[in-house]
Protein backbone atom coordinates (compact mmCIF):
# COMPACT_ATOMS: atom_id res chain seq x y z
CA UNK A 1 0.00 0.00 0.00
CA UNK A 2 0.99 3.82 -0.36
CA UNK A 3 3.54 4.75 2.51
CA UNK A 4 0.92 7.35 4.54
CA UNK A 5 3.76 8.76 6.28
CA UNK A 6 4.76 10.35 2.62
CA UNK A 7 2.23 13.38 2.36
CA UNK A 8 4.51 16.88 2.16
CA UNK A 9 7.48 14.86 0.32
CA UNK A 10 9.31 16.87 -1.81
CA UNK A 11 11.02 15.05 -4.86
CA UNK A 12 14.01 16.57 -6.96
CA UNK A 13 13.07 18.60 -9.59
CA UNK A 14 12.34 17.96 -13.46
CA UNK A 15 14.02 19.94 -15.72
CA UNK A 16 12.75 20.11 -19.35
CA UNK A 17 14.08 21.87 -21.86
CA UNK A 18 10.44 22.46 -24.53
CA UNK A 19 11.37 21.89 -28.51
CA UNK A 20 9.95 22.89 -31.06
CA UNK A 21 9.52 19.60 -32.54
CA UNK A 22 8.07 17.65 -29.51
CA UNK A 23 5.26 20.05 -29.09
CA UNK A 24 4.50 18.83 -32.76
CA UNK A 25 5.12 15.45 -32.03
CA UNK A 26 2.80 15.51 -29.28
CA UNK A 27 -0.22 17.24 -31.52
CA UNK A 28 0.27 14.85 -33.87
CA UNK A 29 0.16 11.77 -31.87
CA UNK A 30 -3.09 13.73 -30.43
CA UNK A 31 -4.49 13.88 -34.08
CA UNK A 32 -4.69 17.87 -33.36
CA UNK A 33 -4.01 19.36 -36.45
CA UNK A 34 -4.29 22.71 -35.46
CA UNK A 35 -1.94 24.94 -36.75
CA UNK A 36 -0.94 26.97 -33.80
CA UNK A 37 1.06 23.47 -32.42
CA UNK A 38 2.71 22.78 -35.74
CA UNK A 39 3.82 26.17 -37.79
CA UNK A 40 4.89 29.02 -36.38
CA UNK A 41 3.67 31.37 -38.12
CA UNK A 42 0.45 30.27 -38.03
CA UNK A 43 0.68 30.59 -34.20
CA UNK A 44 2.57 34.09 -34.42
CA UNK A 45 -0.26 34.98 -36.30
CA UNK A 46 -3.11 33.95 -33.60
CA UNK A 47 -0.93 36.21 -31.38
CA UNK A 48 1.54 33.93 -30.10
CA UNK A 49 5.50 34.16 -29.93
CA UNK A 50 5.91 30.57 -31.02
CA UNK A 51 3.82 27.30 -31.15
CA UNK A 52 2.66 26.95 -27.81
CA UNK A 53 2.69 23.98 -26.00
CA UNK A 54 -0.61 21.86 -26.39
CA UNK A 55 -2.89 21.60 -23.05
CA UNK A 56 -2.33 18.43 -22.35
CA UNK A 57 1.63 19.07 -22.45
CA UNK A 58 3.25 18.49 -19.04
CA UNK A 59 2.76 15.08 -19.14
CA UNK A 60 5.69 14.90 -21.58
CA UNK A 61 8.25 16.26 -18.91
CA UNK A 62 6.77 14.20 -16.31
CA UNK A 63 7.17 10.82 -18.01
CA UNK A 64 10.28 11.34 -20.07
CA UNK A 65 12.10 12.38 -17.02
CA UNK A 66 11.32 8.83 -15.59
CA UNK A 67 9.98 10.84 -12.59
CA UNK A 68 6.55 9.07 -12.20
CA UNK A 69 7.92 5.65 -11.83
CA UNK A 70 10.68 6.46 -9.33
CA UNK A 71 7.85 8.52 -7.38
CA UNK A 72 5.58 5.72 -7.38
CA UNK A 73 8.17 2.97 -6.27
CA UNK A 74 9.53 5.61 -3.16
CA UNK A 75 5.50 5.87 -2.28
CA UNK A 76 5.67 1.63 -2.31
CA UNK A 77 2.95 2.02 -4.70
CA UNK A 78 2.27 -1.89 -6.91
CA UNK A 79 2.44 -0.56 -10.55
CA UNK A 80 0.17 -3.37 -11.38
CA UNK A 81 -1.95 -1.55 -8.99
CA UNK A 82 -2.51 1.73 -10.86
CA UNK A 83 -5.01 3.74 -11.53
CA UNK A 84 -4.70 7.01 -13.40
CA UNK A 85 -7.70 8.85 -11.33
CA UNK A 86 -7.87 12.36 -11.99
CA UNK A 87 -5.32 14.93 -13.98
CA UNK A 88 -5.75 18.81 -13.52
CA UNK A 89 -3.79 21.70 -14.93
CA UNK A 90 -3.82 25.37 -14.41
CA UNK A 91 -2.26 27.67 -17.50
CA UNK A 92 -0.46 31.06 -15.84
CA UNK A 93 1.91 31.62 -18.95
CA UNK A 94 2.41 29.92 -22.58
CA UNK A 95 5.39 27.22 -22.61
CA UNK A 96 7.00 28.09 -25.84
CA UNK A 97 10.55 26.34 -27.55
CA UNK A 98 13.21 27.00 -26.37
CA UNK A 99 11.69 27.35 -22.77
CA UNK A 100 13.43 25.83 -19.48
CA UNK A 101 11.02 24.32 -17.61
CA UNK A 102 11.42 23.04 -13.78
CA UNK A 103 8.82 21.71 -11.79
CA UNK A 104 8.90 20.41 -8.23
CA UNK A 105 6.45 17.47 -7.82
CA UNK A 106 5.64 17.35 -4.39
CA UNK A 107 2.72 14.70 -2.36
CA UNK A 108 -0.15 17.11 -1.47
CA UNK A 109 -2.25 14.16 0.27
CA UNK A 110 -2.88 10.53 0.59
CA UNK A 111 -6.11 9.10 1.69
CA UNK A 112 -7.64 6.04 1.79
CA UNK A 113 -10.99 4.94 0.58
CA UNK A 114 -13.50 2.48 -0.20
CA UNK A 115 -15.06 2.26 -3.41
CA UNK A 116 -18.67 1.47 -4.01
CA UNK A 117 -17.92 -2.07 -4.31
CA UNK A 118 -16.61 -2.62 -0.93
CA UNK A 119 -12.60 -2.20 -2.24
CA UNK A 120 -10.18 -0.44 -0.59
CA UNK A 121 -7.91 1.96 -2.21
CA UNK A 122 -5.40 4.45 -1.47
CA UNK A 123 -5.56 8.06 -3.01
CA UNK A 124 -2.06 9.81 -3.32
CA UNK A 125 -2.55 13.48 -4.84
CA UNK A 126 0.89 15.05 -6.81
CA UNK A 127 1.04 18.52 -7.57
CA UNK A 128 3.84 19.81 -9.63
CA UNK A 129 4.17 23.75 -9.90
CA UNK A 130 6.43 24.69 -12.88
CA UNK A 131 8.74 27.57 -13.52
CA UNK A 132 10.40 28.81 -16.92
CA UNK A 133 13.76 29.80 -17.35
CA UNK A 134 12.76 33.64 -15.84
CA UNK A 135 11.24 32.06 -12.70
CA UNK A 136 8.24 32.67 -14.02
CA UNK A 137 5.14 30.50 -12.89
CA UNK A 138 4.02 28.77 -16.25
CA UNK A 139 1.73 25.95 -15.07
CA UNK A 140 0.73 23.63 -12.08
CA UNK A 141 -0.31 20.10 -12.77
CA UNK A 142 -2.42 18.08 -9.91
CA UNK A 143 -2.70 14.24 -10.30
CA UNK A 144 -4.50 11.61 -8.63
CA UNK A 145 -3.22 8.30 -8.11
CA UNK A 146 -4.90 5.38 -6.99
CA UNK A 147 -3.86 2.05 -5.58
CA UNK A 148 -6.27 -0.66 -5.68
CA UNK A 149 -5.77 -2.87 -2.56
CA UNK B 1 -8.31 26.80 -35.50
CA UNK B 2 -10.47 28.53 -32.48
CA UNK B 3 -12.31 31.61 -34.38
CA UNK B 4 -12.15 34.75 -32.52
CA UNK B 5 -14.25 34.10 -29.20
CA UNK B 6 -15.59 37.50 -27.15
CA UNK B 7 -17.11 37.29 -23.35
CA UNK B 8 -20.53 38.72 -24.50
CA UNK B 9 -20.69 35.92 -27.07
CA UNK B 10 -20.96 33.14 -24.79
CA UNK B 11 -24.50 32.20 -22.24
CA UNK B 12 -24.53 29.62 -20.03
CA UNK B 13 -26.41 26.72 -21.54
CA UNK B 14 -24.08 27.18 -24.59
CA UNK B 15 -22.46 23.85 -26.01
CA UNK B 16 -19.08 23.38 -27.36
CA UNK B 17 -18.78 22.41 -30.88
CA UNK B 18 -18.70 18.31 -30.57
CA UNK B 19 -15.50 16.57 -32.03
CA UNK B 20 -15.39 12.96 -32.84
CA UNK B 21 -12.11 11.22 -33.00
CA UNK B 22 -11.33 7.85 -34.15
CA UNK B 23 -11.82 4.63 -34.78
CA UNK B 24 -9.10 4.99 -32.67
CA UNK B 25 -5.92 2.82 -34.01
CA UNK B 26 -3.35 0.33 -31.83
CA UNK B 27 -0.79 2.16 -33.99
CA UNK B 28 -2.03 5.56 -32.29
CA UNK B 29 -1.12 4.18 -28.80
CA UNK B 30 2.31 3.38 -30.07
CA UNK B 31 2.49 7.11 -31.69
CA UNK B 32 1.10 8.95 -28.03
CA UNK B 33 3.85 6.22 -26.14
CA UNK B 34 6.34 7.69 -28.08
CA UNK B 35 5.12 11.62 -28.12
CA UNK B 36 4.07 11.71 -23.88
CA UNK B 37 7.04 9.04 -22.92
CA UNK B 38 4.44 6.74 -21.18
CA UNK B 39 5.45 3.85 -22.02
CA UNK B 40 3.51 1.59 -19.82
CA UNK B 41 3.14 -1.92 -22.16
CA UNK B 42 -0.49 -2.04 -21.23
CA UNK B 43 -1.68 0.31 -23.72
CA UNK B 44 1.36 -1.34 -26.19
CA UNK B 45 1.68 -4.77 -25.51
CA UNK B 46 -1.36 -6.86 -26.40
CA UNK B 47 -0.05 -10.08 -24.40
CA UNK B 48 1.34 -7.90 -21.62
CA UNK B 49 -2.30 -6.50 -21.11
CA UNK B 50 -4.11 -9.94 -21.23
CA UNK B 51 -1.41 -10.91 -18.05
CA UNK B 52 -2.94 -8.17 -16.39
CA UNK B 53 -6.38 -9.13 -16.93
CA UNK B 54 -7.64 -7.14 -20.23
CA UNK B 55 -9.25 -9.73 -21.87
CA UNK B 56 -9.32 -7.71 -25.38
CA UNK B 57 -5.85 -6.68 -25.01
CA UNK B 58 -4.03 -3.34 -24.83
CA UNK B 59 -6.29 0.07 -23.58
CA UNK B 60 -5.50 3.52 -24.70
CA UNK B 61 -3.75 5.74 -22.48
CA UNK B 62 -6.40 8.21 -20.30
CA UNK B 63 -3.81 10.91 -21.22
CA UNK B 64 -4.86 10.28 -24.88
CA UNK B 65 -8.13 10.94 -24.45
CA UNK B 66 -7.25 14.29 -22.10
CA UNK B 67 -5.55 15.25 -25.07
CA UNK B 68 -8.44 14.45 -27.58
CA UNK B 69 -10.05 17.05 -24.84
CA UNK B 70 -7.94 19.66 -25.16
CA UNK B 71 -7.80 19.74 -28.92
CA UNK B 72 -12.05 19.77 -28.65
CA UNK B 73 -11.62 22.92 -26.27
CA UNK B 74 -8.55 24.91 -28.53
CA UNK B 75 -10.61 23.89 -31.44
CA UNK B 76 -13.31 26.35 -29.90
CA UNK B 77 -11.63 28.72 -26.95
CA UNK B 78 -7.83 30.02 -28.29
CA UNK B 79 -5.08 28.25 -25.58
CA UNK B 80 -3.50 31.61 -25.06
CA UNK B 81 -7.68 32.17 -22.77
CA UNK B 82 -7.25 28.27 -21.44
CA UNK B 83 -6.71 29.03 -17.62
CA UNK B 84 -7.68 25.70 -16.19
CA UNK B 85 -8.38 22.34 -17.61
CA UNK B 86 -10.04 19.01 -15.30
CA UNK B 87 -10.41 15.43 -15.87
CA UNK B 88 -11.60 12.43 -14.01
CA UNK B 89 -10.86 9.21 -15.69
CA UNK B 90 -13.56 7.36 -15.30
CA UNK B 91 -13.77 4.29 -18.21
CA UNK B 92 -10.92 2.64 -20.33
CA UNK B 93 -10.47 2.79 -24.02
CA UNK B 94 -10.37 -0.02 -26.41
CA UNK B 95 -8.88 0.15 -29.73
CA UNK B 96 -11.76 0.70 -32.38
CA UNK B 97 -13.76 2.96 -30.22
CA UNK B 98 -14.95 6.34 -31.48
CA UNK B 99 -14.48 8.78 -28.96
CA UNK B 100 -17.03 12.22 -28.86
CA UNK B 101 -16.00 15.26 -27.27
CA UNK B 102 -19.11 17.39 -25.96
CA UNK B 103 -18.74 20.07 -23.64
CA UNK B 104 -21.19 22.85 -22.10
CA UNK B 105 -21.19 26.37 -20.63
CA UNK B 106 -22.04 25.88 -16.65
CA UNK B 107 -21.46 29.56 -15.60
CA UNK B 108 -19.72 32.99 -16.25
CA UNK B 109 -18.70 35.74 -14.31
CA UNK B 110 -15.76 38.62 -13.53
CA UNK B 111 -13.47 37.53 -11.17
CA UNK B 112 -10.61 39.92 -10.19
CA UNK B 113 -11.43 42.03 -13.42
CA UNK B 114 -11.40 38.90 -15.81
CA UNK B 115 -14.20 37.40 -17.63
CA UNK B 116 -14.15 33.86 -16.85
CA UNK B 117 -16.33 31.38 -18.18
CA UNK B 118 -16.72 27.90 -16.57
CA UNK B 119 -17.52 24.84 -18.81
CA UNK B 120 -18.28 21.21 -18.30
CA UNK B 121 -16.45 18.55 -20.91
CA UNK B 122 -17.27 14.92 -21.47
CA UNK B 123 -15.87 12.30 -23.64
CA UNK B 124 -17.89 9.10 -24.39
CA UNK B 125 -17.61 6.51 -26.84
CA UNK B 126 -20.25 5.20 -29.41
CA UNK B 127 -21.98 3.03 -26.78
CA UNK B 128 -22.63 6.28 -24.73
CA UNK B 129 -20.01 5.31 -22.18
CA UNK B 130 -18.12 7.83 -20.23
CA UNK B 131 -14.79 7.80 -20.31
CA UNK B 132 -14.06 11.03 -18.65
CA UNK B 133 -15.72 14.12 -17.25
CA UNK B 134 -14.17 17.33 -16.70
CA UNK B 135 -14.22 20.69 -16.75
CA UNK B 136 -12.65 23.47 -17.82
CA UNK B 137 -12.12 27.77 -17.07
CA UNK B 138 -11.17 30.22 -19.98
CA UNK B 139 -10.64 34.12 -19.39
CA UNK B 140 -12.44 35.77 -22.51
CA UNK B 141 -11.98 39.48 -23.90
CA UNK B 142 -14.62 41.88 -24.51
CA UNK B 143 -16.18 42.97 -27.49
CA UNK B 144 -14.65 46.61 -26.99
Amino acid sequence: MADLSKVGTEYSPITWEVERGKIRELAKAIGDPDPIYLDKEAAVAEGYKDTPAPPTFLIVPMMWCDKMPAIINDLKINFMMLLHGEEEYEYYRQIYPGDVITGTPKVTNIEEKESKSGSRMDMVTLEVLYKNQRGEDVAKSRSLIIERK
Amino acid sequence: MAQKLFYEDIHVGDDMPELVKGPIQKLQHVMYAGASGDFNPLHTDDDFARAVGMKDGVIAHGMLIMGFAGQAITGWVPKKYLKKFGVRFSGMTKPGSTISITGKVMDKRVENGENIIFCEVVARDENEDVKITGHFEASLPNRN
